[in-house]
């Protein structure tokens, strides 16, 4: 009896840990899609949204209460209950994958010792939720949408592959904890620096494989109207711009943990900005880092056209691929002959 | 230890369900996502018995990988699936309760009391928390086995050949962008002054 | 370390109520009234002409064959990058080895012009 108990206590700690997470990244993800119309808003010279609310704060409020009230359409070509799994199928791995970050030394729900790999896994999910719904829509631009999108994502995800072994190589441990701590010393330590080609390298398929501009041919407005979901309307739908935006954030707190030394201060080891900053809890150093992180992609999509779907590839397969191999080479030895100060 | 249980049986009885789906799915991209489905629970089993790095090999090769090509190929066919099926039923179905006999009868047999010293029953040892069984992988598998591993690269190899041999048919005359002879061009290339 | 991964099967669990929650909850909110029209596939305001799952080009099924060959060496050169400090020249070129024969494979790749999309 008393086992049960114990049971039904941890069960409802991780529920309440898991909310904990979960909560912040949704309003995270809504108040991303204010920023980014704000954002892209005042780069084209224009102000956003601001009737909602004071700025227009309330409007990603109004959008969901909006999309909640429309109507599901659910096409009568297509395959019923696969159009009703789809979006299920996207947001399950987007959110999932959020239960290995840590977020500060002690402050992770799942500290497993193949954090990255499981992350990598989870991200090869993604491309299941995209298939399912342009198949199951049995529409031509959804489906050509989804080819598109699968054909792109899987393209990168190797290049993203390469990258985080370049991660593992210099840090010797597949688990998160451990990848930030060994960056430890102060910025010169994190990994951007010996590893600068892979972290571009690894920002751009992480661009890439959430479909963002500039490499959102998947929904290519003008040829193929939105993409792989073309015929999801009100909630359905919402729930693809959920994932699709946490995938955004989950993309850039990889980068900030992998790259940027996770929750770890940038004035580590500054004789006096040091101990000024020494205060700031490991959290906010990340959120800060996930920040600048989100704003570069919404200044990506501000900033830069389109990319034609062969130079999408040709970009991924012959540019990309490459210098990956090349600086896991270069990385190989340096490990191989100790070069200080990162592999001493 | 009952709650590890009640999810090895879950995920077992998934694993089955979800098999036994595949064989007799209506549509063959829904075979191919129970598939899916069956790869997911034999991870979790993986996971139970503790082979963190195989079981999340398992999801993102077989999960993330194949069966993105397989419903890649699937969802773009255009067979007449129902003439498929019915020859499936007369001449498969026999031959496959056949085998599945004989299986079950192999694994009784093995197992039964007369052989139970060929398999040793040890009970599972649990590791601690810090270890990591992808190093111990690692720590064989690029020395002792160096061998193998290259085996493994000639077949990858072999397959990387194998499919675009197949796969390429035209190779001169396509209408790609060849960005290094874009760049390469002079303007004398493609401008002649005349004089006037 | 099951313990993690019984939190890891929770959160999962708890992704797909994420999607599942709200498509209930707009089901009961929103209204319905389907027309023949509005569940019709979309075409530019056409009929559809024929079945959406159609042959595709070759191409899309050679970058997912060439994607699960490289997908398969990431899955090699994962725990040979954790261990590599410890392995020594050994293992560096045991890899290297390996490696050499995938960049025969992606040189032949670039001369086929395989991946060149027209």
């Amino acid at each position: 009896m008393v086992e049960y108990v114990q049971y039904i206590e941890t069960l409802i700690w991780v529920l309440i840990k898991i909310f904990l997470i979960l909560i912040p990244l949704i309003l995270g993800v809504a108040y991303l899609m204010y920023a980014e119309r704000k954002v892209v808003g005042y780069m084209q010279c224009r102000i956003g949204p601001n009737r909602v609310g004071i700025w227009g704060l309330l409007q990603p409020i109004a959008d969901v209460i909006k999309l909640l009230c429309k109507e599901i359409i659910i096409p009568s070509v297509s395959s019923r209950y696969l159009f009703i799994i789809a979006p299920v199928l996207t947001i399950a791995p987007a959110l999932a994958a959020w239960a290995v970050i840590p977020f500060s030394p002690h402050l992770v729900l799942a500290n497993i010792n193949a954090g990255l790999l499981y992350l990598f896994a989870m991200s090869s999910l993604g491309v299941y939720g995209i298939l399912v719904a342009g198949w199951a829509s049995n529409s031509k631009y959804a489906f050509l949408g989804a080819m598109r999108s699968a054909a792109q994502t899987i393209s990168y995800e190797i290049a993203m592959g390469f990258a985080f072994v370049g991660v593992l190589m210099a840090s010797g441990s597949l688990n998160l904890q451990d990848i930030v701590l060994r960056q430890q010393g102060g910025i010169w330590h994190w990994f951007w620096l010996p590893l600068l080609p892979l972290f571009l390298v690894y920002w751009i398929s992480g661009v890439a494989e959430t479909n963002r501009a500039p490499f959102d041919v998947a929904e290519g407005e003008s040829e193929i109207v939105a993409g792989f979901h073309v015929e999801y309307s009100g909630i359905t739908f919402a729930i693809f711009f959920l994932a699709e935006y946490a995938n955004m954030i989950l993309v850039s707190t990889i980068a900030a943990l992998l790259f940027l030394g996770g929750w770890l201060s940038p004035f580590e080891g500054i004789p006096v900005l040091g101990h000024l900053f020494a205060w700031v809890p490991g959290i906010a150093w990340l959120l800060l880092k996930t920040c600048c992180f989100l704003f570069l992609y919404l200044w990506m999509r501000a900033t830069f056209p389109r990319y034609r779907y062969d130079q999408i590839m040709r970009l991924g397969w012959k540019i990309l691929i490459p210098v990956t191999l090349v600086w896991l080479t270069v990385l190989g030895l340096a490990i191989e002959f100790h070069l200080k100060p990162w592999f001493g | 230890m009952l709650i590890e249980n009640l999810i090895f049986i879950t995920f077992a009885v998934t694993l089955i369900a979800s098999a036994v789906m595949v064989v007799f799915g209506q549509h063959p991209v829904r075979c191919a996502l129970f598939l899916v489905l069956a790869f997911f629970a034999a991870a979790g089993l993986w996971l139970i018995l503790e082979a963190e790095f195989l079981a999340l090999v398992l999801i993102l090769v077989y999960v993330g990988a194949v069966m993105t090509l397989f419903l890649f190929v699937i969802m773009t066919l255009s067979i007449d699936f129902e003439k498929m099926k019915q020859s499936f039923l007369r001449y498969y179905v026999p031959l496959g309760v056949i085998l599945v006999c004989g299986l079950v009868t192999l694994m009784f047999y093995i197992t039964s009391h007369a052989h139970a010293d060929l398999i040793k029953l040890i009970p599972m040892q649990h590791v601690p928390a810090d270890y990591s069984n992808t190093k111990a992988l690692g720590g064989v598998l690029y020395t002792t086995y160096a061998f193998a591993l290259e085996v493994a690269g000639v077949l990858l190899l072999a397959a990387i050949v194998a499919a675009i041999s197949l796969c390429v048919r035209d190779v001169v005359d396509s209408k790609s962008q060849r960005v290094d002879e874009q760049i390469a061009i002079q303007p004398k290339d493609r401008i002649k002054i005349v004089k006037m | 370390m099951l313990t993690n991964y019984l939190y890891i099967l929770i959160f999962l669990g708890i992704g797909a109520v994420f999607g599942l929650l709200p498509m209930a909850l707009g089901y009961l909110v929103s209204p319905k009234n389907p027309t023949k029209e509005k569940l019709s596939a979309y075409e530019c305001g056409f009929p559809a002409f024929e079945d959406a799952r159609m042959p595709f080009d070759v191409r899309y099924y050679l970058v997912a064959i060439l994607f699960i060959l490289f997908d398969l060496e990431t899955a090699f050169l994962f725990p040979w990058a954790i261990v590599l400090n410890k392995i020594g020249w050994y293992g560096f070129l045991a890899m290297g080895l390996f490696v050499g024969l995938l960049v025969v494979g992606f040189i032949y790749e670039f001369r086929m012009r395989a991946l060149e999309w027209q």
